[in-house]
């Protein structure tokens, strides 16, 4: 601890200890809890207490009977937490009973304090830092402080239950640590008093009749399983097994959440599932006893094992699957004479909870859309895997939401008033739709020789994309649904199959382009920004893909969609224009923006792309436009764009010049971007750019450095790097000094050659600007600089201390702990005054 | 036993990183979702692990509700969203959607910017976040889905704030965000009908506070600015609560053009003026006087206010005012606890000459506002959130007292469960509804009448059908209970005379039923039966023997104490 805070701290120790001064808040102690747990991090607590004995005096005054906050005295507990945590210190504290006295009965456990959930949380939390060696196991078997734990986790508060069993976990894995290694005894006596003591009472819990209970100790024994992978807790599982085993026989199965969590830990422990206790047979059970809304997670799990019996990952599938089967089934589609599909058709409780309520089937339907959607792209999803009865199900769920479905039966009747316009189901729908997209290649012909589904590869496809597009048209649809429609229908056409050599869209996929872009081009023109929004979003993903390929640039081309995308260029609203101006900036690198001739001036052209944009960059009045302006012109300079490539140095004179005014950093940040394309385009590759390369930085020769630092002056891009050093934002000024760090090394081997010439602002002028902007001040712009006399500059300022400076937060003063003793102090007294407020 | 649990992650005896959850009738809503600005680590946000631990945030929870775009209320919105994963709907008010990125970006930019954090949402995350939103009108009933619905109310506080009635079936929780029940220069005050809730989540900010008037706070304010102006000063406001800039702006302004003063007066661009644009907007948001002054000019139009640009910036003045809290960890707590030396960047230390003052224009409901806020509501019960512990104990002792309705004030992590009584509905037949209407009485919704019939529960389901009906779909034979009474009367003339006698005043007094005189001697009204009988011991005392059917129980109990008044005296 530094001096100045050693000596704040018996202030700070007095004010803590007076119950009449009010504490700032929670977070000044929570930080202060922070800096204790650095400062024993790194040394000695014995020490810090021996030199600090202000501390010690805080932990014996808070015990006094007084009307002390619960705040201070919850901070205290963690506090003394944090020290005994050595075990020296441990002793140390033990020697005054000071331990005892604030753990054990005498302390805030039975008091009024008590009541209050935070000094709950900072007794479990002061134990939870204490517990780490034996010394510290001894006191909580001698102070009676695991029965509390056991009480604490039924607590009102959610934290303190979660905590004391995460509480119990700790103590349990701490005690059995020191038994011997190799096979540890099955016979309970000779466990450690704790550890009996904790499996004792999850033994008991296991064979209570109360759910919590129950819940409790299968929390605990998921967190030790899925944490410690010692032999021992295999004699723990051999031991616990059957009575967990025996949670299956009641009926409904109490506590299924935790019971699924558990066994799914155990399973995921190699030394636990290979161990002879049945575990998969449990697991079956399992499947077989919960209903279809919990079986499901339990499935999906069991389904990412890496190694588990065929049979019950068969078992499993079929389980997932079965809501899906039953949809199909319901609506008069064969899923195929597929086993899995089949076998899943026939469930009836599935049937009664999907039929069940309107809740119930769109819990169900959802969850299992997500956890299939979960499984599909995993190495380990069960082959064959079947795409296409999948695919219908997706397709007949979505027109079901849409009453599009007409079927026959009654359950499928039922099912169609129950989804029909249900906007969770429909995006469930639309994310499993276009997961199924991948990979699958169902255009491919790529068909499992296990499904004769009743309509062709090919004929689902064409259903996929019907349906995607009657979502796309329908003015039903919901801004999030109509997202998630043109997210699945990308990824439907990215889909395509693609005839080698050539990655145009395939025919199919071109004639769905073609109905797809009117409905583009009405959803455009939505009055819903969302909407507009996601059109250009998906827009741009087409014009990256596919926007070299004759097929697609014909289609866009004779609709409307580029017209009305440069429309929206004035959108009201910044998202869209930032959006438009974004797929703008493609479409005119791949060619698809043509210039129109204005029908008011036959003779001249409408302003180009290039001037609309820089007009956006200068005049808008939200920052995400600009933005997206200067990241297509970094683009284009990077594609020697035509509109840029004319003349380059005009252009890039322009936008530094207005990226420079630009009050958004990122805008500032983003020039500094351009400047560095630029700079390498002008001065050839940069090699030093990873700091990991293997090739050494590749110097310019000599004699045209200065000639090849004509047009980095010209544009004025010295100015604009050695102003954003001093930015007021920090993410400027890093990117500045890095630029110019880059520039120096690249120029270091071949400067000494240079004569700095004095026809422009000699150095000591330059510097003396860039002491003038350090300080604050925006000064006049420098006038053109000389190569030479930046070469000088770049070498007299001392950019690697100013990079060091900058990776500092901006707060790294009022951040300190020495900033944080003066801070509560100082509100000693002035509290009452100003009371918390807040906005 | 259906039940309302409300847990709050944040804003349980704290102010801060308001977020609650509440699960209604099955249905799990979450109420804001904000940040901590005392934190710059996880703890800035609530711990959402203790939800994710009951399955996919979107399964589990039906919607997320926004009252206003402070970010002790939104500030965690894009994290919760887009990273922690939750692809549900989130609903807030049409001036809040618009301004909340507003304020993210802000946020967004202190963060990386400032600070240098790293793994921060992106402003792609906060547009995506944003096209989740529904934006709500107020007082539309909106169907989160055919169960749950959702109605917003005027909150005061800042443009767009809204309080929200969470309703599922007969069971309702109204959670008002901030409000302010008392009207400032640009905002009306909070209202909300009499809608009974079994619950109200209140905050309770100022839950001892009883504001002084808010003009002499004004006041005082104008004059130190006005003094220090005077002076040749320079005041700096360092406005940070979006809302209370525009309430600054147009206090200042229209001082301005009362007293005729030239001194400019600069904010600086960037969030106030940004926000500026949805005030101009969201003119019907604002209070009335606004609304009118509309039609000539509108007030966000400012006259001698104009946009601060770098180029004016020189030293301040003498003067610093802070409107408003900050937390540690800021330059600004350092000031307004009196910390005369700052220490800077690279140890340089600055003395701090100026004067500090320190004003709330807060825009909360004080004491006074929030008891009013509960008698209007009429909830069944309270819950407090958003407020210090201590000052939540005295309100809740007010509220119990004077409302006697329970008050809760969970902390965070704390779970309140409120049992409410099941609304069962019940089908009335169309007979007893005929019989009903025959009494000539139209239903009406506002007067609650007594309605007799006879409850049948088949099939789970309830049906109120008249007697006769349910005797004769379950099949069972009627059994008549008669009620008897015995009245004496001093009469010492014969049986049969006083029977008559009984007869006669019944005849005149009851004109509109049957009375008749049986010729047994006894007397009928309706079903009611009559009977004078000798008193065994006392001879001049005769017994009325007096029975009735159900049926008839009104009518019979009328009679009886009509007869215990005795007969009148023969006129012969």
């Amino acid at each position: 601890m530094d001096p100045e805070c050693s000596q704040l701290l018996p202030a700070l120790c007095a004010v803590l200890a007076d119950p009449r001064q009010p504490v700032a808040d929670d977070t000044c102690l929570e930080k202060l809890l922070d800096w204790f747990k650095t400062i024993t991090k790194a040394g000695s607590s014995l020490l810090l207490l021996q030199e600090n004995p202000c501390l010690v005096e805080l932990l014996c005054h808070v015990l006094k009977p007084q009307d002390l906050s619960s705040r201070v005295l919850s901070f205290s507990l963690r506090l003394a937490g944090v020290f005994a945590a050595q075990e020296d210190c441990f002793q140390y504290l033990q020697q005054g009973e000071l331990l005892p006295r604030l753990f054990g009965e005498p302390g805030p456990l039975g008091g009024a304090a008590w009541t209050a959930p935070s000094v709950r949380s900072g007794w479990i939390q002061g134990l939870r830092s204490l517990a780490q060696h034996p010394s510290a196991l001894h006191f909580l078997a001698d102070c009676g402080a695991v029965d509390t734990i056991f009480s604490l986790q039924g607590d009102s508060s959610l934290f303190v239950a979660s905590a004391a069993g995460q509480l119990l976990v700790h103590i349990l894995g701490l005690s059995m640590q020191g038994l011997a290694e190799g096979h540890p005894s099955l016979q309970a006596g000779d466990w450690p008093v704790c550890a009996q003591k904790i499996v004792g009472h999850i033994e008991e819990s296991l064979h209570s009749t109360a759910v919590p209970q129950i819940t409790q100790a299968l929390n605990v024994l998921t967190t030790t399983f899925g944490h410690c992978h010692d032999p021992w807790t295999q004699v723990l599982w051999v031991r616990l097994s059957p009575l967990v085993g025996s949670l299956l026989e009641k009926d409904p199965v109490p506590a299924a959440h935790s019971l699924v969590d558990l066994l799914l830990s155990v399973a995921r422990s190699p030394g636990l599932s290979s161990s002879s206790c049945g575990l998969w047979e449990t697991l079956a059970q399992t499947l077989n006893h919960l209903s279809p809304t919990q079986a499901g997670p339990l499935a999906l799990g069991i389904l990412k094992l890496q190694d588990c019996p065929q049979v019950l990952r068969a078992q499993a599938f079929v389980i997932l699957l079965q809501p899906l089967a039953c949809v199909l089934k319901a609506t008069g589609q064969d899923p195929g004479p597929s086993d899995v599909l089949d076998s899943a058709t026939g469930d009836s409780l599935t049937v009664d909870a999907l039929l069940s309520s309107k809740a119930a089937c769109v819990g169900l339907l959802c969850r299992t859309l997500a956890h299939l959607e979960l499984l599909q792209p995993l190495p380990q999803r069960p082959c064959p895997w079947p795409q296409e009865p999948l695919l219908g199900a997706a397709v007949t769920l979505l027109q079901l939401c849409r009453g599009s479905a007409s079927p026959a039966s009654d359950v499928g009747r039922h099912l169609c008033a129950l989804l029909l316009g249900c906007v969770r189901v429909q995006r469930a729908a639309l994310d499993f739709l276009g997961t199924l997209s991948q990979e699958t290649g169902p255009w491919k012909g790529r068909v499992g020789s296990f499904f004769m589904s009743v309509s062709g590869p090919q004929e689902l496809v064409t259903e996929v994309f019907a349906v995607l597009l009657e979502y796309l048209r329908s003015p039903d649809s919901s801004p999030t649904v109509l997202k998630k429609a043109f997210q699945a229908t990308f990824r439907w056409l990215l889909s395509s199959p693609k005839t080698p050599g050539c990655c145009d869209l395939e025919p199919h996929a071109l004639l769905v382009l073609r109905e797809l872009l009117p409905v583009l081009q009405k959803r455009l023109c939505s009055p819903c920004w969302e909407v507009r929004d996601s059109g250009l979003e998906f827009l741009t993903q087409m014009t990256r893909h596919w926007g070299g390929q004759a097929g697609f640039r014909h289609a866009l081309l004779a609709s409307e969609v580029p017209k009305l995308t440069e429309q929206l260029l004035r959108d009201p609203e910044s998202y869209v224009r930032a959006s438009a101006v974004t797929v703008m900036g493609q479409l005119s690198s791949q060619g698809l923006h043509v210039t129109p001739v204005s029908p008011e001036h036959p003779g001249g052209q409408q302003k180009s792309l290039l001037v609309e944009l820089l007009h956006i960059l200068s005049t808008d009045s939200e920052g995400f436009p600009r933005r997206a302006v200067m990241q297509v012109f970094t683009q284009w300079l990077r594609d020697h764009h035509a509109d840029v490539a004319g003349d380059t140095e005009q252009f890039m004179a322009r936008v530094l010049q207005v990226a420079s005014q630009d009050l958004d950093w990122e805008v500032r940040a983003q020039g500094l971007e351009l400047a560095l394309v630029f700079l390498e385009q002008t001065l050839g590759q940069f090699h030093s750019h990873c700091p990991y390369a293997v090739t050494p930085p590749v110097a310019a020769p000599a004699g045209p450095l200065a000639q090849a630092l004509q047009p980095l002056c010209r544009v004025r891009l010295f100015e604009f790097a050695f102003r954003a050093l001093f930015d007021c934002d920090r993410p400027v000024a890093q990117k500045s000094c890095d630029l110019l760090l880059f520039l120096r090394a690249k120029t270091a081997s071949s400067s000494g050659s240079l004569q700095e010439s004095r026809s422009g602002p000699d150095v000591a002028s330059v510097e003396a600007a860039l002491q003038r902007w350090q300080a604050g001040d925006q000064g006049q712009p420098l006038g053109d600089l000389e190569p030479e006399v930046v070469l000088a500059v770049l070498r007299s300022v001392d950019l690697e201390g100013l990079r060091g400076a900058l990776a500092e937060g901006s707060d790294h003063m009022e951040k300190s702990p020495q900033s944080l003793l003066q801070d509560m102090l100082a509100t000693v007294g002035v509290l009452g005054e100003n009371e918390a407020d807040c906005y | 036993m259906p039940e309302i649990r409300v847990t709050p992650l944040g804003a349980g005896q704290d102010v801060g990183r308001s977020c609650i959850l509440v699960s209604i009738a099955g249905k799990n809503v979450m109420l804001d979702c904000g940040m901590h600005m005392g934190f710059n680590d996880d703890r800035r946000f609530p711990d959402f692990s203790y939800i994710t631990r009951n399955g996919r945030l979107t399964d589990f929870l039906d919607c997320v509700i926004i009252s206003h775009f402070h970010l002790d209320h939104c500030g965690a919105l894009p994290y919760f969203s887009e990273m922690v994963g939750y692809d549900g709907p989130i609903y807030m008010t049409h001036p809040t959607q618009a301004i909340c990125p507003i304020l993210l970006e802000d946020y967004r930019k202190i963060a990386v910017d400032k600070k240098g954090e790293a793994n921060f949402f992106t402003s792609q995350m906060i547009k995506d976040c944003m096209k989740k939103v529904v934006a709500v009108h107020l007082h539309q009933t909106v169907q989160v889905d055919d169960e749950l619905e959702i109605k917003a109310y005027y909150a005061g506080h800042v443009l767009g704030a809204a309080m929200f009635q969470i309703k599922v079936g007969s069971e309702s929780v109204v959670y008002t965000g901030d409000y302010n029940m008392t009207p400032d220069r640009h905002l009306g005050a909070a209202w909300i009908d009499k809608c009974r809730p079994n619950l109200l989540i209140t905050e309770s900010t100022y839950a001892t506070t009883i504001r002084d008037s808010k003009r002499c706070r004004e006041r005082d304010f104008l004059k130190k600015v006005h003094e220090a102006v005077e002076r040749g000063g320079k005041v700096l406001i360092p406005v940070f609560a979006l809302g209370r800039a525009q309430e600054l702006c147009i206090l200042l302004e229209t001082f301005w053009e009362r007293m005729n003063l030239k001194a400019p007066i600069y904010f600086s661009t960037g969030l106030t003026e940004k926000a500026n644009h949805y005030y101009k907007l969201f003119i019907t948001w604002t209070n009335q006087k606004i609304r009118k002054t509309f039609v000539q000019r509108n007030m966000f139009e400012f006259k001698h206010i104009k946009a601060f640009d770098r180029a004016f910036a020189d030293n301040p003045g003498p003067m610093v005012i802070m409107p408003g809290y900050c937390v540690q960890g800021t330059v600004g707590h350092k000031i307004l606890s009196g910390q005369r030396k700052l220490e800077m960047e690279g140890r340089q230390v600055l003395e701090v000459k100026m004067q500090v003052e320190y004003m709330s224009f807060s825009a909360h409901a004080d004491a006074k506002g929030i008891m009013q806020l509960v008698g209007q509501a009429e909830p069944e019960s309270v819950l407090l959130v958003h407020g210090e512990a201590k000052k939540m104990e005295f309100l809740k002792q007010k509220i119990e007292q004077e409302f006697r309705v329970n008050c809760y004030m969970p902390a965070n992590g704390e779970t309140v469960t409120l049992p409410t009584s099941p609304s069962i509905p019940v089908g009335i037949s169309l007979g007893l509804l005929k019989r009903e209407m025959a009494q000539g009485l139209l239903p009406d919704a506002k007067k609650p009448r007594l309605l007799h019939g006879t409850l049948i529960m088949k099939d789970s389901n309830f049906r109120l059908v008249s007697s006769e009906q349910a005797l004769k779909e379950l099949g069972l034979a009627e059994h008549q209970l008669r009620f008897t009474c015995r009245v004496h009367l001093h009469d010492p003339r014969k049986e049969q005379e006083t029977a008559m006698r009984v007869y006669s005043h019944l005849k005149s007094v009851l004109k509109d039923h049957c009375v008749q005189h049986l010729p047994d001697g006894s007397v009928t009204v309706e079903s009611i039966l009559i009977q004078a009988a000798a008193h065994s011991e006392d001879p001049g005392t005769k017994v009325l023997l007096v029975s009735w059917t159900y049926q008839d129980e009104e009518l019979g109990s009328y009679l009886t104490s009509l007869l215990k008044k005795g007969l009148p005296q023969a006129s012969s």
